[in-house]
């Protein structure tokens, strides 16, 4: 039980931590960067509060890889997108 | 011993991502995240979820910092911080108010366990023994289907907006042997991922994020020029994926009557069969949103 409030702090911590750097930051890179984070914090709560008597329920299990793999690809297509918004300011 | 690991594992994971998302050099930032990945890779492994270390440990560290590092050379460099110091300490008040608040309702958060009880109950019906994989493919095998539709919906909105294709460059002597080792090397882990998914922690996502790397080197490497050919040829590979996961469905409604309930005691073979269309599939387009789209020039 204490090693899941470890965790569950370490989750918390994460998304504060990438919420405070989405909200005062312009780089895009970076934002997209405090996107990820504020992800890994979230399965971290997620995963932490799945555990049942030292079994990980494999339901919350199956939805953080499911969030990882849309993840990369909401990702590749932001980094496109800022790329694209670059871009257009020389022009 | 475990408690004083996870403690120093937490503490290291934290201190990465803050230094990663702090730093003024964007290809630090990317290093810095690649490593905060691995550690969360190891911290999903101590919280009892090892199908989801891979999958960060591939994709999540991977082929995200692939993604980022293409990026970070091509983005034009901003002032970091613009956000006067004032604005910043209500920020981080308001954050670390929302940290806490989120940290004391997870941990109090109550409620019996339902899923735990019905996955082992059905899991020797599903026609696999991980329970990860049964899930993913049987259980809410829906939910994956529309994944790939994500996935493919990314790669069109990648086609339309059509970033640069990246141009490799030499890298010396040492990259072929590198590449004799390390992309055999993919396409074995790859193939040993994808079936031991059915057993212990593996499955389609892992195996094709594996190949994905392994096709990256060939291509970075100068080893396979991303010619038009090429990438319009692993376009129609993404697209095997989603179709056969999609016509296995529609096959699964015409033979019991309801949509992905596979027939009973051949779960396996359908199963296995989904999973290795979309490991070639995931793993082309994943080095499709690496590299981009081609458009076919207007006539």
């Amino acid at each position: 039980m204490t090693s899941d409030l470890i965790y569950i702090c370490a989750g918390s911590g994460l998304v504060g931590l990438a919420l405070y750097r989405l909200s005062t930051c312009r780089d895009m890179l970076l934002r997209v960067l405090s996107l990820n984070v504020l992800a890994v914090g979230v399965a971290m709560l997620f995963l932490a509060s799945a555990r049942h008597a030292g079994i990980t329920d494999a339901v919350p299990q199956a939805f953080v890889l499911t969030g990882i793999v849309v993840l990369v690809a909401v990702t590749a297509a932001l980094l496109a997108l800022a790329e694209r918004v670059d871009g257009q300011d020389d022009e | 011993m475990s408690l004083a690991f996870d403690i120093l594992l937490t503490i290291g994971i934290f201190f990465t991502a803050a230094a990663t998302l702090g730093m003024r050099d964007r290809v630090g930032s990317v290093v810095g995240f690649v490593v905060a990945g691995l550690l969360v890779a190891l911290s999903w492994v101590r919280l009892g979820a090892p199908d989801v270390a891979l999958a960060e440990a591939a994709i999540g560290a991977g082929l995200t910092g692939a993604l980022l590092l293409r990026s970070s050379g091509r983005l034009k460099p901003v002032e970091r911080l613009i956000s006067p110091p004032s604005h910043r300490f209500i920020v981080a008040l308001i954050a670390a108010a929302f940290a806490g608040a989120l940290a004391w309702a997870v941990y109090t958060a109550s409620g019996a366990a339902l899923y735990p009880a019905l996955v082992s109950e059905r899991l020797a019906s599903s026609g696999v023994t991980n329970p990860v994989t049964a899930v993913l493919l049987n259980f809410r095998a829906w939910d994956t289907l529309l994944e790939i539709a994500v996935l493919f919906a990314a790669l069109i909105l990648v086609r339309i907006v059509a970033p640069a294709v990246p141009q490799p460059v030499a890298l010396g002597e040492l990259m072929l042997p590198f590449a004799r080792i390390i992309v055999p090397m993919c396409a074995f882990l790859a193939g040993h991922l994808l079936w031991q998914g059915a057993s212990v922690p593996g499955g389609a996502f892992q195996a094709g994020a594996m190949l994905a790397g392994g096709l990256l080197v060939l291509m970075l490497g100068g080893f396979a020029a991303p010619t038009p050919r090429l990438m319009s040829w692993g376009a129609m590979l993404a697209l095997v994926g989603l179709a056969v996961f999609s016509l296995a469905a529609l096959g699964a409604e015409v033979l019991t009557g309801t949509l992905l309930l596979y027939p009973d005691g051949t779960a396996k073979f359908w199963i296995l069969g989904i999973e290795a269309a979309l490991t070639l599939s995931i793993a082309a387009m994943l080095c499709l949103l690496f590299c981009g789209v081609p458009r076919r020039p207007l006539k």
